[in-house]
């Protein structure tokens, strides 16, 4: 068996000789093999294509130089397996005449180096033989009754379609390279030349000089949609030249989505994908009212379950909070929830059956049982924001391990989202971990920062290099409040970034656990030239969100 | 030096709070600083390279006046056919290297990574992004880009049509060394040349190209006799001043000035005492404003940086009766195109060659095909008994370079040399220094 990648690779060629081709896909759990043998900061594709390749059985790899990691990964797989038919094709990236002549001659070349390699013999009567047998793959189509969203960008592993097929979204297109239906061209007189033609001639992936061809293919697929998942790859920087491209004209909801390729990265996946089909606003939801039982007040509740804290609020059926609880997140988010349930209902003076249904938000959302529906964080803060304060149109929430920011509109309802990637600088823990090297309390941090009498730049984005900045700059003997002032700035520049990319619409508002932080609040405010509304109790508007969800699947409110 | 300082400060201010409207003053700057460079050089640094300094800071100033004077390019970018245009090339990565004289960087690429650029792409992309996209640099008439070394270069170029309507040529380097490669990047470069014919309406002539040619070869050659000679003895630089060389050998090749250059620079050095220090080869870029990098290589007499190979990253003797194909195999053939051996035999041969007592690669942010390979050219030094150190960091964006991290790897290598006993402890502090 041969593994390959890429869609211009001349699978078929091979499968004439009766090779058993396998397009890589790597579900991998770790990058250990490729941080030794590479180098970190490569496309987390080509590193999981070495940790399959390592584990898997194949006789060899048939590679193209599509891009700069791969070209790198080839390296390393000729040097750990030299007895392996690891092979480069030199595929070009025009394809005009000079481009197909060229590409002809190095697929004969290889062809040559495999019968070599193998014993085997091509057969170019058999090849046109197959090619011809070969049927045209079935390709993906709009469907009337449901979601339609469209697929472009980097190559995307299957678990992006699978959570949307569970969430009853329809993939209408799939325009990344493994998404499309194979283009074999049979050309008799000139079977190989045909061929190569053929195949350099599918929709040109980013690495193509002809790629300027995708406006017009993606400005017609996209008409037919609700919404398109931008998809990228972590360390693979060519479709986000396409994506801040396609921001400025394509007139339908874009969600981008960077993925790395790792089984750990499926939740934040799955949060994003959902929050996006919530603000499409056409999920189907299952319509179960509840019944009210009596005539006595009527009870929602929704429960934010977070990396930090888990806040629980209940609310009436006038949309008046009645009570709210926060308490820390421990190791397990389930204990934790439980115990947000029962302090929010003694505070209450409740009891379980009075709370008619019950929304739950946030990481943790899958995991609370007693929850009746989850919606994702994102959405519920659109929806508690608005509740607060009708005027807000942009928000920034920074919790515990993610920072994000979300646009509204005049309804609430969530127009566009961007959310920091999996990286704590910029969050809540970040905070927490410089406080505790300057050995300070979180609550203080913020405090000392707004005391600070000179001016210090956190250069470093990383948060743990970040770390040892700032240890060395307690060596150098700055004071602690400049420290804590030059932390918040360095926040305060992630989060503007990340306002800018989601729109400055005012009026902003921030939520979350750090929204309690003058020095941080500052800071924010002083970079995007605009004062921030913070309501009483920012760590509880997910939760507030989430009931007022509940109260809409009640029906007992608009 | 403070007026200078308060003179950056001032335009970067306005950059940022108005994009556009300070061109005249970037501009003013670069003009002032070629006037600098000439009448006051730096001090303490040897007279080649400060008369390399004022080359290029004439160069990019001069280029830059007139928008009808250059092309935009990437650094592969065949400056000897532009040449026979009148025109001068000014490569993307030069030009964020300059922007960054204004301490720009972190506005540009915010710019870029907020418009949805990604955070991971090389720093010099989107620094070059970042200033063209804010509208805070005008744009030439034309622009010409080669696919290696790297995956930003038609990306970049392609975007920057997109959005800014700057028509370019895109030369298609292919992966193997063969006849057939050649043939088919050769006729591109004659369809290039022609291509610059038709937009600025003059000639192409052939036998410009080949004095061209002629004056690069000797310079090559040149440049390896002072390569020799920077082994052997002490000549002060700074990192930056190899950063400069490195855009002579890119953007000013088959110049008779920059051969004058290089040998003025090979009499230059005759007047300088023998190095005692640690030679070392530096592999990739160089980040020229790294303080503790600075610190030790800037104008050292213990250790001093003897070459690059993003100077001499190409070594082939050129055949000027067939200039296109002769072009097409230099840049076939430059060590950054092809497989990561080809690399590290050609890094090879110059260690050979020059003999060094070290060799420190800086993996940049966002560079994979150097970053992914670093490990491999290792194994391969580590085979001819010469040390080796990765650094990573980012060669323009200070925000990716942590110094606490450089200076305990570079200081713990450094030790690992001094203690002369490289050898025996190469395997054991490898895991420390690493």
């Amino acid at each position: 068996m041969l593994g390959y990648i890429c869609k211009y690779a001349p699978v078929e060629v091979f499968e004439s000789m009766g090779v058993q081709m396998e397009r890589i896909e790597p579900d991998v759990t770790n990058f250990n093999q490729a941080e030794i043998r590479m180098h970190p900061n490569i496309c987390s594709f080509a590193k999981g294509v070495l940790e399959a390749v390592m584990s898997g059985a194949y006789e060899g790899v048939i590679l193209t130089t599509c891009c700069d990691s791969i070209r790198r990964l080839y390296d390393v797989l000729r040097d750990e397996f030299p007895d392996k038919f690891i092979y480069m094709l030199d595929t070009p990236r025009i394809t005009k005449d000079a481009g197909t002549a060229l590409y002809e001659q190095r697929i004969r070349e290889m062809t040559e180096a495999y019968e070599k390699f193998s014993g085997r013999a091509f057969d170019e009567q058999r090849f046109l033989q197959y090619l011809k047998e070969k049927q045209e793959e079935q390709q993906y189509a709009v469907k009337s009754g449901a979601v339609n969203i469209g697929i472009i960008g980097a190559r995307a592993n299957e678990s992006i379609k699978r959570i949307l097929k569970e969430r009853g979204a329809n993939v209408a297109f799939d325009l990344t390279c493994t998404g499309l239906g194979r283009k074999v061209l049979v050309d008799e007189s000139e079977v190989m030349a045909g061929y190569a033609r053929g195949l350099l001639s599918q929709f040109p992936c980013m690495r193509m000089e002809q790629a300027a061809n995708r406006d017009e293919l993606i400005r017609r697929s996209a008409g037919s949609v609700d919404g398109v998942i931008y998809h990228t790859v972590q360390f693979c920087d060519n479709y986000a030249y396409e994506y801040a491209w396609l921001r400025d004209w394509l007139d339908r909801p874009m969600l981008l989505l960077e993925t790395d390729y790792t089984r750990q990265s499926e939740g934040q996946v799955r949060t994003r994908i959902e929050a996006f089909l919530e603000s499409l606003a056409l999920e189907t939801k299952k319509q179960q009212k509840k019944q009210r039982k009596g005539d006595g007040p009527m009870y929602v509740m929704g429960i934010d379950s977070g990396s930090t804290s888990t806040n629980a609020v209940i609310m009436d059926q006038d949309r008046k909070i009645k009570a709210f609880s926060v308490v820390r997140t421990g190791a397990k988010s389930g204990v934790s929830a439980d115990r947000a349930l029962h302090e929010v209902l003694e505070k209450a003076g409740l009891a379980r059956e009075d709370i008619s249904w019950i929304v739950s938000t946030g990481y943790g959302r899958v995991s609370i049982e007693f929850a009746d529906e989850n919606v994702t964080e994102i959405s519920c803060h659109g929806k508690g924001a608005h509740y607060f304060n009708p005027a807000i149109r942009t928000i920034l929430d920074i919790g515990g391990q993610d920072s994000k920011a979300i646009r509204l509109n005049e309804n609430g309802e969530v127009k566009d989202f961007v959310m920091n990637d999996k990286c704590a600088a910029g969050t809540g823990r970040f905070l927490e971990m410089i406080a505790r090297t300057l050995e300070v309390s979180l609550d203080e941090l913020g405090a000392i920062a707004l005391t600070s009498k000179e001016k210090i730049e956190i250069t470093s984005m990383c948060s743990v290099f970040a770390e040892s900045e700032v240890i060395s700059l307690i060596a150098n003997n700055k004071e602690k409040a400049d420290i804590a002032d030059g932390v918040c700035h360095a926040i305060a520049n992630k989060a503007s970034g990340l306002l800018r990319r989601v729109g400055m619409e005012p009026e902003f508002m921030m939520t979350g656990g750090v929204a309690k932080n003058p020095g941080v609040v500052r800071a924010v405010e002083e970079k995007i030239g605009s004062k921030l509304y913070i309501c009483e109790e920012p760590e509880i508007v997910g939760a507030a969100g989430a009931a007022l969800y509940a109260l809409e699947k009640t029906g007992e409110t608009v | 030096m403070w007026i200078a300082d308060k003179y950056i400060d001032h335009v970067k201010e306005q950059t940022v709070e108005h994009p556009g409207e300070s061109w005249e003053k970037m501009l003013l700057g670069f003009k002032a600083n070629k006037l600098r460079t000439k009448l006051l050089p730096k001090k303490g640094i040897s007279k080649g390279y400060q008369k390399l300094e004022a080359m290029m800071m004439s160069f990019v100033a001069d280029s830059l006046a007139r928008s009808d004077s250059y092309v935009w390019g990437n650094i592969f970018a065949p400056c000897e056919i532009i040449g026979c245009f009148g025109l001068n090339t000014l490569s993307i990565e030069c030009l964020s290297c300059y922007f960054s004289g204004y301490h720009l960087e972190d506005f540009f690429i915010d710019y870029a990574q907020n418009t949805g650029i990604a955070p991971t792409l090389c720093s010099y992309h989107k620094t070059f992004v970042g200033a063209i996209d804010s509208g805070a640099v005008p744009v030439p008439e034309y622009a010409v880009t080669t696919s290696l070394s790297c995956d930003g270069n038609l990306n970049t170029f392609r975007y920057l049509e997109k959005r800014k309507g700057v028509p370019f040529t895109f030369l298609d380097v292919p992966y193997r060394d063969d006849e057939a490669s050649v043939e088919y990047l050769a006729a591109q470069l004659k369809d290039f040349a022609m291509e610059l014919e038709r937009r600025f309406g003059r000639p192409f002539d052939e036998e410009k190209l080949r004095r061209s040619i002629r004056i690069e070869n000797e310079t090559r050659r040149e440049l390896i006799r002072f390569f020799r000679l920077q082994s052997e003895r002490y000549y002060p630089g700074e990192l930056i001043s190899h950063l400069y060389m490195m855009m002579g050998m890119h953007l000013l090749i088959g110049t008779q000035e920059f051969l004058d250059l290089i040998r003025f620079m090979i009499r230059d050095i005759e007047n300088y005492p023998k190095f005692e220090g640690k030679k070392i080869l530096w592999i990739h870029l160089l980040p020229f404003y790294q303080e503790t990098l600075q610190s030790y290589f800037n104008s050292s007499r213990k250790y001093q940086i003897i070459a690059s190979d993003i100077i001499i990253d190409s070594m082939e003797e050129m055949d000027e009766t067939k200039p296109f194909h002769a072009l097409a195999k230099k840049i076939i053939r430059n060590l950054y195109n092809g497989s990561y051996s080809h690399k590290a035999q050609m890094v090879g041969e110059l260690a050979d060659t020059l003999h060094p007592d070290a060799v420190i690669q800086f993996c940049h942010w966002g560079c994979k095909q150097s970053s992914g390979g670093s490990v491999l050219l290792k194994d391969k030094l580590k085979d001819m008994s010469i040390p080796m150190l990765i650094l990573d960091g980012d060669g323009i964006d200070r925000r990716n370079s942590h110094d606490g991290q450089i200076r305990t790897r570079l200081e713990a290598f450094l030790e690992m040399l001094d203690s002369g006993e490289k050898e025996e402890t190469a395997g054991k502090e490898e895991k420390r220094v690493c």
